[in-house]
Formats: C-alpha cells, sequence, structure tokens
C-alpha cells in the first residue's frame, strides 16, 4: 500500500511529532509499506487564492506553479495520506490547511446530490483514504477532538475520501501500525 | 459603538465575503456614534502581529471568511495562530464570525462555526455568534431579485448590532436559510449552476471539452 505523510509541523514548532513520524516511517517501511514523508515547512506552498483558473481555466491544474504541485500529484496517486500536525488554537497548523487548500483542483467545480446534499463531482477515479496524527496541545479537550472529527468527516465527504484514523502523538507508533494492517 | 471587521478572504477587496460585509457594514453604521474599521488579512499576510494588535485594541471584532475545503482558509488560520498570545488577557473584544459558502445549503458551514464559537471560548472573547449564508459564489453574477433579499438582511442585523451590540438570533436563522435543499430544489439549481456558473465560464475559456481532466494522474 502506497502512504503519504504530510507532516503540517512548522518551523521552529516544539513538541515531539518529528521523532514520532520518524519512528513511524521506520516501522511502517519495516512492515512492508511504501511510505514517503514531506515536511511542507520546507516547501514554497502558497495559500490558494480562491481564483478558481483550476476548474475553468486550466482544468485540474492550479494557476499557482509552486511546490503545491507536487503534493497535490502525490496525495492523489497514493492509496492513503496521513495529514500530521500539531494542534494550534484547536485545529491542525496553517501550513497544512494551505497545502490541503490548494487540492480543491482534484475535485470538479460540477455538483451532484450525495447523500441529500449538494457536492463537488469527482475528477479523479479513486482517492485516498485520509488519516490524522495530531498532537495534542495542553488546552485539548473532548469538545476540541470532536469538532475536528466533525470537519474531518466533513472534508472526506466533500475529498471523494474517507477518514481513515485519528491518532494521537501521546499513543504507541504500535498503534498506528495496527490500524493500517487490519484497515 | 465600535467595531473591527477583518475580511479573511484571499481575495481580498474583490470578494464574495466583502458584498455581504458591505452591506451589513451599510447597517451598522446607520447608528450614530458607530463606527466601523475594516482590514483585508491578504494585507497583512507578512505582518499578522500588526493585525493581531489592532484586534487586541478593538471592543467588537467579526472576522469574515469563505469555507475553503469545509473549513476556514489557510492564511485565516495563520492569523488565529497569531492571536494565542492574547489568550486569557483581561479586555479582549467580544468576537463574531461571518462565513460564507458557494454550497447552495449552510448546513455545509455549521462544522466551522462551532469551531469558531470554541475558539472564541479558548482565547477568551465573548462570543457575538456566526453569520452564515450559502450559495454565494458568483454574487456578482446572481440576478438582483436573489441577492437584494438577503443584502436587506445583512443590512438590518448590522442596523441591530449597531444598536443593540447583538447579532439578532432571528435574522441569522433567516439568513441561513435554506439549511438544506429539498429534493425538488435541488433537481433545478444543481444544473443552473453547473451551467450558469461553471460552464459559462469554460466555455469562454474555451476549455470546456477539457473540463474533466486530469493532468495529475498518476
Amino acid at each position: 500500500m502506497k502512504f503519504l505523510i504530510l507532516n503540517g509541523n512548522p518551523l521552529g514548532g516544539n513538541g515531539n511529532i518529528d521523532p514520532y513520524i520518524d519512528h513511524l516511517v521506520e516501522e511502517m517501511k519495516s512492515a512492508g509499506h511504501d511510505v514517503m514523508a514531506i515536511a511542507l515547512r520546507d516547501l514554497k506552498i502558497s495559500p490558494c487564492i480562491g481564483c478558481f483558473q483550476c476548474w475553468v481555466k486550466t482544468p485540474g491544474l492550479c494557476s499557482i506553479n509552486d511546490d503545491a504541485r507536487d503534493i497535490t500529484r502525490q496525495f492523489i496517486a497514493s492509496e492513503h495520506v496521513i495529514l500530521a500536525s500539531p494542534l494550534t488554537m484547536g485545529f491542525p497548523s496553517y501550513l497544512l490547511k494551505n497545502a490541503m487548500d490548494r487540492n480543491i483542483c482534484i475535485v470538479h467545480p460540477h455538483l451532484e446530490e450525495v447523500d441529500g446534499e449538494v457536492h463537488h463531482k469527482k475528477r479523479y477515479d479513486r482517492y485516498p483514504v485520509i488519516s490524522y496524527l495530531l498532537e495534542k496541545e495542553a488546552s485539548t479537550d473532548e469538545e476540541d477532538i470532536a469538532i475536528l472529527k466533525d470537519i474531518f468527516r466533513r472534508q472526506a465527504i466533500n475529498m471523494w475520501s474517507s477518514v481513515g484514523f485519528i491518532h494521537f502523538t501521546q499513543s504507541p507508533v504500535e498503534e498506528i501500525i495496527h490500524a493500517i494492517t487490519v484497515h | 459603538m465600535q467595531l473591527l471587521f477583518i475580511n479573511g478572504s484571499p481575495r481580498g477587496k474583490k470578494s464574495n465575503t466583502g458584498r455581504l460585509m458591505e452591506h451589513f457594514i451599510r447597517g451598522f453604521t446607520e447608528t450614530s456614534g458607530s463606527t466601523c474599521e475594516v482590514e483585508y488579512l491578504v494585507k497583512y499576510k507578512n505582518n499578522l502581529k500588526a493585525l493581531m494588535e489592532k484586534f487586541s485594541a478593538s471592543d467588537n471584532v467579526i472576522i469574515g471568511f469563505p469555507l475553503y475545503i469545509d473549513a476556514m482558509p489557510g492564511s485565516v488560520k495563520a492569523f488565529l495562530e497569531a492571536l494565542a498570545p492574547l489568550e486569557g488577557r483581561a479586555d479582549l473584544p467580544a468576537l463574531g464570525f461571518m462565513i460564507q459558502c458557494g454550497f447552495p445549503e449552510t448546513a455545509h458551514i455549521r462544522f466551522t462555526a462551532r469551531y469558531c464559537e470554541k475558539f472564541s471560548h479558548r482565547i477568551g472573547c465573548r462570543f457575538l455568534g456566526c453569520i452564515l449564508k450559502g450559495g454565494c459564489e458568483g454574487l456578482d453574477v446572481q440576478p438582483t431579485f436573489l441577492t437584494e433579499k438577503y443584502f436587506n438582511l445583512f443590512c438590518m442585523l448590522g442596523a441591530d448590532f449597531g444598536k443593540t451590540g447583538k447579532l439578532d438570533e432571528d435574522i441569522l436563522i433567516k439568513l441561513a436559510r435554506p439549511e438544506h435543499l429539498s429534493a425538488q430544489n435541488m433537481a433545478m439549481v444543481i444544473p443552473f449552476i453547473n451551467q450558469a456558473l461553471w460552464d459559462a465560464q469554460m466555455e469562454k475559456n474555451g476549455v470546456l471539452d477539457l473540463s474533466f481532466d486530469r493532468p495529475l494522474m498518476p
């Protein structure tokens, strides 16, 4: 199975998510998975400017030619994407969100009905499962996690994906290895 | 009454968020003594600290933004992170949000609105509420009979806020309609949006036949 880990830990971020990801990658490789981890902070990813050129001018391709294009290419080529980030102010980092915003080109502007709601049509035949590896902040509580779970579920619906696991760095790496092995 | 309106749209001045904001402010400034300052987040992208200082010096702040992938745009999240040093400080402004989306139903925005409410509590701002409106893509090309009604509601909401310092629940509920579309409504709205909004632009750009292209196909 082809995995992509997007590490949204910003420059100068504290905490232990970077070594956690290193350990996770090692364990995944020894379990035989094809895995690539990318640190978003090392790349040039401008925010989406809402121009919709990726829908109406160059269908499927963002008008901004920076590293986000390659991230989107890797995203769609993967079977399972793990979005990794510390929580800050109750949400994953702006760095990760900027990268995800640039992925809007993987769906089509046309709307259709999905389970009684309006959503965008597919552009590609298949989309990766999306999982989360998060580092809690001191104030993270059950309500924060419930809010995030809902938003992640909604994001998955709009990207023709599903949420795999939501895992926190306080639990051992082996739990993820178990989750992806039985997935 | 003083209000700082932060327009968090990545499109800046030419944004659907800005169109809604203008009508809200038009009503708000009807009350004598009400002053509203507008700041565009895009102008502060390399100096979020300056906007954080304006935020903390205000009595009331409304942050407006479009829904991007079911949440706030990354640039708005960057600003919310820049507000972290204010957490728990006394004399923070009362905080509200104005969130719009292109999807015709407001239901899409409810999840992020809940985040925004929690954000207000986390930082220690009195929460004013969330102004939510679906169906906001292409406001400039939407027929006047459609937009006039809710532009007026935004104006009424602003006027009432100027007088009471509160966002009127009844107007918020009216603005949020439709929360969901009926099957009948959906059958009408979907082809209309697909053709009038999207196909028309693709046709103008000569790419309608490339509409379903997969340039990043592995």
